[in-house]
């Protein structure tokens, strides 16, 4: 299999280097810096999201709530307690997920929308606690002078563009995770349970701890995502974990295309530019955006990466009908092509290589 | 899963999406040019960043008329810096009160529009944007708030405006027990500042060997009636209520407490002005209550064309508050501020110059106790600070303070 | 005993304007099986209309309601038009960020139009009833009599008019109901147009002993699903039971313990009966 041929991983290499390359550009723009690495931030927690959401189908409405938890371990620890960034890093990550797997355990008994009005209210819950238990967390008061993490004199954190690669780096592993998650069994097993429940069931797939474990999971991106979006600013308050921070990744979500491998990153990057673009608007930039937020949704359901994911199977499709038909074989021939997409890509994928085998 | 019809319509959509996205990178990449406006003349952007949408919009847009007004007003006076024309501009962005997405603001008039100052009037907020303002990037923070954990940050790019929050305690409680009695019941709101408040209003009626009840203190912002939280609060059997939060919700407490016969006293947070409640509830529903001293009674030179004015601009219905007429004068303390430095560009330089600014600034821009000095910290200080007391008769009595220093 | 008498009629009151808003919302899950998250902005702007007709057109107070609640019911058809029915065979996740959308522009608009200031609503209600020692202010008494009211007239409406059965038909089978010759996209505007309605007259009639904002809306939208998905998604009496028993937890609570336990404590029963029954308290059985 040669993935370099692939135009989705083609694409997906092309967004990471652009982004890759923002720093060799705007690197003295602290403005576009800071915006771009809060959005890596966010994207990392948005990739959480895609495993529950995208990949097994259950829309968990606690992601903001954990990203909080991870905010919060990291910048409590370094400054009340005056832990080193990694310490506390460490700690914020496995704590959130510990904390995820446990309320998965109740939450995953409901299904559907109660699913995720339950995983609202857990993640209501976590900004009511965040916000208001002002003896740990200094309630609105908010924590001050989180650490950068520390590198000895090998690297200094506090330069933004330092601060960038940590990020983006450690984004690329979760890119990569996902990646590795789509292709694994793993993978597939809860693109069956997204599919059918029941199916994934009758087929022996242990539906309880497969939903289990893609909830801890995302539990486990949104509290790295936390963690370094903590040390990014230097300073949290409890709106790091407010309700609207999971509609926003929702949003980050669907506008760049729920299961996709790149869809998280270029939705986030896509909508945190379009909401400082109609900044200039002040109080009324609603009223344009409540409408073009509806209007993504309608016209362009699958995202901006399942849109393009779609257009390259019809033309990998309409290549494939014009070589059979000059070599004379069925397009059947070539499976191969037909099958690693499938295992890959956007859900598109699995909606057009069913269209195909018909 | 659903399968999603498809629509002939996408392929346009998507090219819009995606040239809406190359549009936001190259505006968002290509700012930087609004600084110069050509010609002879200079500009010089003032920054905002506040709620202008959300929960706390109208108390951004109070701040915003301020900075407005101020900004007009000297635009046309004529400001004259190293012996070139300035005109003032003020840029304002929405932070909806999330303090980083405020730091994101700053962030941006400093680096975009090139703005030596950029104004926040939240504490939090303005705590996230002292992490950027001082190594990178400088600017000078015009930091509208009374909390003075903010100075004690050692940022020595900050200009704190309001008085220090911490000073009204004592007259508050002095006053409060003299119309009231030993007994205070506490229903402030559930904000940062609110908690900081009912901390501060506990310690000092202790030391005066006052009593206080359980903590009653509700988010003024979420509860939808108020007669449950006052029922409780008034069970305690209390001479006096310790309330406050954004103005209105504030005077809705204060009626109910009356309807359900309290006829003790109020000690009434400074961000609730009496006046500006009043609009919502008949004056003597808020009577026997000391308070912050409204904007109408100072005696500045300037207080009685600046309320002639904001009732221009803003409309009769509308009560001019602190948060407006103090953003109006520190504007005015900034442009002097530049003038005396001979420059709109450097904020260390235009910071140390506000020392001598403050006695040349022109009498109309004194509306609401004048700042006479600076602290080293970048604490505005009027050294005459009143509080008032409102009276049975409707009539407001002052009360001067003794304020309190900064340090910790 | 006077403080909790006190407590406990403030607490019903609460439980009829809770009530009132999330019959709607339960409805159109029913019908639509979408989860309205524009419900607490339709709240805020029935809220802002009836303000508007009563203090600056100058109609008496149940008037204002009244216009009001048809206004919002056309905005309510409008918003399933545009909106919801071009979404009907999309997943819910699609839905839930539209109506995020449509709450964005409600609030803007309205912020636009009547300005981010706290505004007063008064009413030719006024005086208060002395029960049991417990001083009950006369809109509360109104607030708790209309809920009854437009309760019963609602349950008329469902079981026995042509128009309320097709809702109940459509909730029940939305297949079955189109054979026999029901229009759901009809019956989906219906409802929403209904919801809309209902949602305003608990904003006309809670608005007097509050105040109105943009935001207004947002800590009763939270809420309202706390107490649609406790009483079972879909289900009346679920929503009604919910409504009260939630709203009595919540002054209760915050009178007894505190008030940050009254704030959380919707969530909190929310987390403990759904451990147990996974389903609310009243399921329907849910058709696929």
């Amino acid at each position: 299999m040669n993935a370099l041929k692939n135009p989705r991983i083609l694409g997906t290499l092309a967004v990471l280097l652009i982004i890759a390359l923002t720093p060799v550009a705007f690197g003295d723009e602290n403005y576009i810096m800071r915006v771009i690495t809060v959005g890596l931030c966010s994207a990392i927690a948005v990739y959480g999201m895609n495993i529950i959401l995208g990949f097994t189908g259950q829309l968990s409405l606690a992601q903001g709530g954990f990203f909080g938890i991870g905010a919060y371990t990291v910048g409590l620890l370094t400054t009340d307690f005056d832990w080193s960034f990694w310490q506390a890093f460490l700690v914020g990550v496995v704590g959130t997920s510990a904390i995820g797997y446990l309320f998965g355990l109740i939450a995953l008994r409901t299904k559907d929308e109660y699913f995720a009005i339950f995983t609202m209210a857990i993640g209501f819950i976590i900004y009511l606690t965040i916000s208001r238990w002002e003896s740990v967390t200094h309630a609105h008061s908010g924590v001050n002078n989180v650490k950068f993490p520390e590198a000895g004199d090998l690297i200094d954190f506090s330069n933004p563009t330092a601060m960038f690669y940590l990020v983006f780096i450690i984004l690329l592993a979760c890119v990569y995770v996902t990646y590795a998650i789509r292709r694994s069994s793993v993978g597939r097993t809860l693109l069956t349970i997204r599919t059918s429940e029941d199916l994934a069931d009758a087929i022996g797939v242990n539906v309880g701890l497969s939903k289990q474990l893609a909830f801890a999971a995302s539990a486990f991106f949104g509290g790295i995502g936390g963690g370094l979006y903590a040390s990014v600013v230097g300073f949290i308050g409890p709106d790091a974990a407010t309700v609207d921070k999971t509609f926003e990744f929702l949003m980050f979500i669907l506008v760049g295309g729920m299961g996709t491998v790149a869809g998280p990153l270029v939705g986030t990057m896509i909508v945190t530019f379009l909401f400082e673009l109609f900044q200039d608007f002040q109080a009324y930039r609603f009223i344009v955006l409540g409408p073009i937020i509806i209007a993504l949704v309608i016209f362009a359901p699958r995202g901006v990466v399942g849109y393009l994911g779609g257009f390259i199977d019809k033309r990998a499709r309409k290549r494939r009908i014009g070589s059979a038909r000059k070599d004379g074989s069925t397009p059947a021939g070539t499976p191969s092509s037909a099958d690693a997409a499938g295992h890959r890509g956007a859900p598109a994928d699995t909606i057009t290589t069913t269209e195909e085998k018909k | 899963m659903t399968s999603i019809p498809r629509r002939a319509s996408r392929p346009v959509l998507a090219a819009a999406v995606i040239s809406t996205f190359a549009l936001a990178l190259g505006a968002c990449g290509g700012g930087g040019g609004s600084g110069d406006s050509g010609g002879g003349d200079e500009s010089v952007v003032i920054g905002y960043t506040g709620p202008l949408s959300g929960g706390g919009a109208a108390y951004g847009e109070n701040v915003q008329t301020g900075l407005q007004m101020a900004v007009d007003d000297i635009n046309k006076d004529g400001l004259e810096v190293d012996g070139k024309k300035v005109t003032i501009e003020l840029k304002s962005l929405d932070d909806k009160y999330a303090p980083s997405t405020a730091a994101s603001n700053a962030q941006r008039l400093a680096d975009q529009d090139k703005a030596p100052v950029v104004v926040s009037p939240n504490a939090g907020a303005i705590k996230a944007i002292q992490q950027i303002n001082d190594g990178r990037s400088k600017f000078l923070i015009s930091a509208y708030t009374s909390d003075p954990a903010i100075v004690q940050a050692d940022n020595p790019l900050t200009m704190m405006i309001p008085p220090n929050f911490e000073s009204y305690a004592k007259p508050f409680t002095e006053q409060g027990m003299k119309h009231g009695g030993k007994k205070l019941a506490l229903l402030g709101t559930q904000s940062e500042y609110g908690q900081q408040w009912t901390k501060a209003i506990t310690d000092e009626w202790k030391k005066a060997d006052g009593k206080i009840g359980a903590d009653n203190s509700i988010d003024y912002a979420t509860v939808s009636d108020f007669a449950g939280p006052v029922s409780k609060a008034l069970s305690e059997k209390p001479d006096s209520i310790f309330v406050g939060g954004p103005s209105q919700p504030t005077a809705l407490i204060m009626e109910e407490a009356k309807k359900q016969g309290f006829k003790g006293s109020f000690l009434v947070m400074d961000q609730a002005k009496l006046d500006e409640m009043a609009t919502v509830t008949k004056l003597e529903n808020l009577t026997n209550s000391v308070g912050v001293l409204p904007v109408k009674e100072y005696e500045d030179p300037g207080t009685k064309d600046f309320l002639k004015h904001f009732a221009e601009v803003a409309g009769e219905k509308k009560v001019a508050t602190s948060e407006t007429a103090l953003n109006y004068q520190s504007i005015a303390i900034i442009a002097k501020a530049m003038e005396e430095a001979g420059t709109t560009s450097d904020p260390e330089k235009i910071r140390a110059a506000i020392p001598d600014a403050l006695s040349k600034v022109d009498d109309k821009y004194k509306v609401n106790g004048f700042p006479t000095e600076i602290s080293d910290e970048g604490h505005l200080v009027n050294p005459e600070l009143e509080v008032t007391y409102l009276d049975k008769d409707e009539k407001y009595t002052k009360v001067p303070v003794e304020q309190v220093s900064d340090a910790k | 005993m006077t403080l909790f008498i006190q407590q406990l009629f403030n607490g019903v009151a609460l439980g009829g304007v809770y009530c009132l808003a999330a019959i709607g919302l339960t409805l159109v899950f029913g019908v639509l099986r979408i989860p309205n998250l524009a419900h607490g902005s339709l709240y805020m702007l029935g809220a802002y209309v009836t303000y508007f007709f009563l203090t600056t057109v100058g109609v008496p107070y149940v008037a204002a309601i009244g216009i009001a609640a048809l206004i919002l019911f056309v905005l309510g058809v409008l918003l399933e038009r545009l909106v919801f029915h071009p979404l009907r065979n999309s997943p819910h996740t699609h839905h839930m960020i539209a109506a995020i959308g449509a709450m964005f522009f409600f609030q803007a608009v309205a912020q636009a139009i009547w300005g981010a200031d706290f505004r007063r609503m008064e009413t030719p209600i006024s005086g208060s009833l002395r029960i049991l020692g417990a001083e009950i202010s006369a809109q509360r008494i109104v607030i708790i009599v209309t809920a009854v009211v437009v309760l019963s007239l609602l349950t008329w409406f469902i079981k026995r008019s042509i128009h309320g059965q097709t809702i109940e038909a459509i909730e029940q089978d939305r297949t079955g109901s189109a054979l026999v010759g029901i229009n759901p996209a009809m019956v989906s505007m219906l409802t929403l147009g209904l919801s809309a309605l209902l949602v305003t007259i608990a904003a006309g009639l809670v608005s007097p002993i509050n105040l109105l904002s943009p935001t207004m809306g947002d800590s009763l939208n939270l809420k309202v699903f706390a107490i649609i998905i406790l009483g079972g998604l879909g289900s009346l009496p679920g929503a009604i039971v919910g409504s009260f028993a939630l709203a009595i937890a919540e002054t209760m609570t915050s009178t007894y313990i505190s008030s940050a336990v009254g704030e959380a404590v919707a969530f909190i029963v929310l987390v403990a009966v759904l451990a147990i029954k996974p389903t609310g308290l009243f399921a329907k059985a849910v058709q696929r």
